[in-house]
């Protein structure tokens, strides 16, 4: 039979494994982590969709039950964009806490997404989160490694090592018998795991699945399942490769504590230290002195503008702006938005590139550190990585361009160019324009972008694999007995 | 025999270079530190500059009209960042340390978030309190983990317990250098911190360094508990690890999902909804209804009465105010719940010590958020000052150019809350002497079997 003596072998391992009580109540704490997280996941998720959808209902019908009236007054109403989020992140939290739920979107001015769950916490999140992906990244790993540390070492401090291997059993038989055995143990805590998983997903779209979030699952158990594969050959490689059981243990628990907890951290403080990103004052100011520069809409004696005024009543052949055919003020505001949400994108990109500069070293490290890349791709997969976010600001904002323009069109159109006198009504429309500005809806990337944007990390996954099972052969042929 | 073990435990060579890794780690966490605390030094010399040339500008292009000028104009008030700030970050990263406001409604301009890049939020800080909070408990583990257990491996533990008269007293000597090491590790970072970051030698300093001698002794009482316990080293290091991964990243993590999840604030985003209509609405309403509830709001400015224009400033920040006013339930409900959440969170933290420790860090270095709900509080009180003194210049009219608009500096605000040092430092201290307790009993009731 195929692989006949490394299931023998890993039939072995597993049952010296659960001889042992403490990986009976180390893997009961585990399930009870998994169930709570699963539990508070779910709480969060519909809490924050509920709200957000509850308020952007509201939002839009408040939008729709404003009375006849100035469409600028409209534009400065405004809307607002909620985030909702997506299924996954009900097991990958990512990024979500920090992430604003809410923008204000209104004419003239671009706001930041406000009220973050970590803007109202204490320094507590900071910890980190409970949440399925947090299990599977940080814990199932450590859990393998005190399983698998003394897989081979063990053997070798008692002796027995010799007489496996001369019992015609070849190192690579061995490693590999001794893989599966970590492995099949560690798949007892995976499979019923990822059995939840798909229920509750299931039941969060009351079963009705779309491809889309059905491959991003996939992936997601898929990607998962391999990076666990990884931390079963690291195991017993370590194992393998030391003296006595004590020295496997301290090697693995120092890989695992610098390729979860200090590499991420580090790298990114690398990356934030080295690019520095600008303080929102600085920021604002900043886009505020180039429409000075530009052209500013509010200031009469603009050039700029000046030069619209002028080149507007020579191509009407009238002496001022109240004898044109449409509002003035409108198309001068049309003008107006139009430099300064450029402007304002010009400098965002600006912004986002220092960012992405930030982030570029921990991407990078995701070649060294399979944490990482399993990190990202689960963020991209549950569409709470940083990308998204950035994504999400975009669409609130080509929203927002789109409602105000709308609203100047309005004016263009439908508003008298005759100033009313002090005491008249103000000049209005009639309320059923508002329609004509469709509701804001988030869409959330979807899978060809999503892998495009985590090629990086799908790319180290793979030469993680390719890398692992040529340490195996190296490891096989030059491992001693002794 | 002291100096002996010592040179002993120095030589070893996971000993020196666990000791260089914190101290390099350590002096890391300076340096970021050092840079957060430019940038916030030179937000704070920006918004000055910003503030100054801002309010020169619009003063300049809308002279005719009070009102409109202060449509524009924006007044910074800035949360003070003490010295100690950058050894704790704590929530500094996450909120803004400068406000910016114009005298239009409040409520939607509060609670604007700093520009952040979210995967630095994400990763968080290595700051000081990072390295003492995580990594120092590591070391210490690694430092105690094999202290008795070693020896009876190696078999060199029956030569000890014949050798030495008391074996106690022994390990106590083993552990009294390490701990004095650490201590002196960690004394020198702080000082070099000290010396870097100029920070004053003075009371919050003090408490600073006791909460962190006190963490670090807790963190050899856990040690010395298992070390007491006699089993193998295996065992002794993964417990010790177990214990770790469980007070630094299940427990705290656990914490903070159950309380967001207790307080959620729906307010959050049914006050923004709320403030706009509230503001927006009136302008389709009769002006009477707004302006009584205003009257009714300042009585002071009833002596204004409604211009017979159909649009006038009066009416305009009336409105403006309406947004503030019919909002408050939900501003006042919306900070309840955070103070429930720093109070819960807090009370937890008495059982927990690396949250304690992280959160009293916080709240010595004023980045926690008892700090930032203080500030929004602060920016209330200021935002309602500007208001009051532009009110009646609006109503008035006041000529813009006899306004000496240079007198308009930036604000600061000293949180002046002082830490309850019993509170501070009872529960690690608590902690250290029922764990060291505890061991002590292992070790008498063990040692006519074990020595």
């Amino acid at each position: 039979m195929l692989l006949h003596k490394e299931i023998l072998i890993a039939g072995h391992l597993k049952k010296a494994v659960f001889k042992n009580t403490a990986v009976y109540i180390i893997t009961a704490f585990i399930g009870i982590i998994l169930l709570y997280a699963a539990f508070s996941g779910w709480e969060n998720y519909s809490n924050q969709n509920q709200t957000s959808e509850k308020y952007q209902q509201e939002s839009r019908e408040d939008w729709l039950n404003n009375p006849d009236k100035n469409p600028h007054r409209m534009a400065h109403y405004g809307n607002f964009a909620f985030r909702k989020s997506t299924l996954l992140s009900v097991f990958e939290f990512g990024m979500e806490p920090f992430f604003g739920n809410a923008i204000f979107l209104e004419a003239h001015k671009q706001n930041s997404a406000n009220f973050s769950e970590a803007g109202f916490s204490n320094s507590m999140l900071r910890f980190g989160e409970i949440s399925i992906a947090m299990v599977l990244q940080l814990l199932l790993p450590l859990l393998i490694f005190f399983l698998g540390f003394n897989a081979v070492a063990a053997e070798r401090e008692n002796g027995t090592l010799k007489l496996i291997l001369s019992q015609g059993i070849s190192w690579k038989q061995l490693l590999r018998g001794k893989i599966l055995g970590v492995a099949s143990a560690i798949l007892l805590i995976f499979v019923p795991t990822i059995l939840v998983l798909v229920l509750l997903w299931l039941l969060l779209q009351d079963f009705t699945i779309s491809t889309d979030e059905t491959i991003k699952m996939i992936l997601f158990v898929l990607f998962h399942f391999i990076y666990l594969m990884f931390f079963c050959v690291i195991a017993v490689l370590v194992s393998a490769a030391s003296k006595t059981s004590k020295k496997a243990l301290i090697s693995l628990i120092g890989i695992w504590l610098v390729l979860t907890i200090i590499l991420p951290r580090t790298t990114q403080a690398i990356g934030a230290y080295l690019y520095e990103a600008p303080s929102k004052i600085q920021f604002n100011s900043d886009i505020e002195k180039d429409i000075l520069k530009q052209g500013d809409s509010h200031n009469p004696n603009d050039i700029h503008y000046k030069a619209i005024k002028d080149s507007l009543l020579r191509a009407y052949k009238v002496d001022s702006v109240q004898k044109l055919p449409f509002n003035y003020s409108g198309f001068i505001m049309t003008e107006g938005e139009k430099i300064s949400s450029r402007i304002y994108n010009e400098h965002l990109e600006n912004l986002l590139k220092v960012y992405d500069q930030q982030n570029s070293f921990s991407k990078a490290v995701s070649f060294l550190n399979p944490y990482i890349a399993i990190r990202n791709l689960s963020m991209g997969l549950s569409n709470t990585d940083y990308s998204s976010y950035i994504d999400f600001q975009k669409q609130a904002e080509i929203y927002r361009y789109t409602m105000a323009q709308k609203m100047n069109a309005l004016q263009v159109k439908y508003i008298s160019n005759k100033k009313p006198g002090p005491n008249d009504k103000p000049l209005s429309i009639s309320k059923e324009h508002w329609a004509d500005l469709e509701e804001f809806h988030y869409e959330p990337k979807e899978i060809p972008a999503i892998l495009k944007s985590e090629i990086l990390s799908i790319v180290s996954i793979f030469l993680w694999i390719i890398a692992l099972f040529i340490l195996l052969r190296i490891a096989a042929k030059n491992l001693k007995a002794i | 025999m002291l100096v002996l073990l010592f040179k002993n435990f120095i030589r070893s060579k996971g000993a020196k270079i666990g000791l260089v890794f914190l101290l390099l780690i350590g002096f890391i966490g300076i340096l970021i530190g050092q840079q957060f605390q430019q940038k916030q030094q030179n937000n704070i010399a920006e918004a000055a500059l910003y503030q100054k040339e801002h309010i020169a500008r619009n003063a300049a292009f809308h002279k005719d009209e009070m009102g409109l000028l202060l449509y524009y104009i924006k007044f910074s008030l800035i949360n003070k960042t003490l010295p100690l700030n950058p050894l704790a970050i704590g929530q500094r990263d996450v909120n803004p340390s400068i406000q910016s406001v114009t005298i239009r409604g409040l409520e939607g301009q509060k609670y604007d978030a700093e520009l952040n890049n979210p995967n630095n939020l994400l990763s968080g800080n290595i700051d000081f309190s990072f390295v003492l909070i995580y990594l120092f408990p590591l070391l210490i583990i690694a430092f105690s983990y094999n202290l008795v257990s070693e020896e009876k491996e190696s078999g060199t533990w029956k030569i000890v317990s014949t050798q030495s008269e008391n074996t106690f007293v022994y390990i106590l000597k083993l552990f009294y250098i390490r701990i004095l090491s650490l201590i002196v590790l960690f004394t020198f970072l702080l000082l070099l911190a000290v010396l870097i970051l100029a920070i004053p030698p003075d009371f919050s300093l003090l408490t600073f360094y006791g909460i962190s001698v006190l963490y670090i002794l807790f963190w050899f009482a856990v040690s010395f508990f298992i070390v007491s316990l006699q089993k193998n080293s295996n065992f002794n290091a993964v417990i010790l690890l177990t214990i770790w991964l469980f007070l630094i990243i299940i427990l705290p993590a656990v914490i903070n999902t159950y309380i967001v999840n207790k307080y959620t604030i729906p307010e959050a985003l049914e006050l923004t909804v709320k403030q706009r209509n509230a503001y927006h609405e009136k302008w389709d309403m009769d002006k009477k209804i707004t302006m009584d509830k205003f009257y009714q709001h300042y009585p002071q400015f009833k002596r204004y009465p409604l211009p017979h224009t159909e649009f006038n400033w009066l009416w305009y920040y009336a409105m403006q105010q309406a947004g503030d006013d019919d909002s408050v339930k939900q501003s006042q409900e919306l900070q309840t719940k955070l103070e429930q959440r720093n109070k819960v969170s807090q009370l937890i933290a008495l059982f927990v010590p690396t949250l304690h420790a992280q959160l009293q860090l916080n709240e010595i270095a004023k980045s926690d958020l008892g700090n930032q709900l203080l500030f929004l509080k602060e920016t209330q009180r200021f935002h309602e000052k500007m208001r009051l003194y532009f009110y009646p210049k609006i109503f008035e009219n006041a000529p813009v150019v006899e306004e000496n608009w240079s007198k308009f500096k930036v604000e600061t605000f000293t949180d002046s809350s002082q830490t309850n040092c019993l509170k501070a430092f009872l529960p690690l201290l608590l902690f250290s002497l029922l764990l060291i307790g505890l061991g002590w009993g292992n070790f008498k009731n063990n040692r006519k079997e074990a020595f």
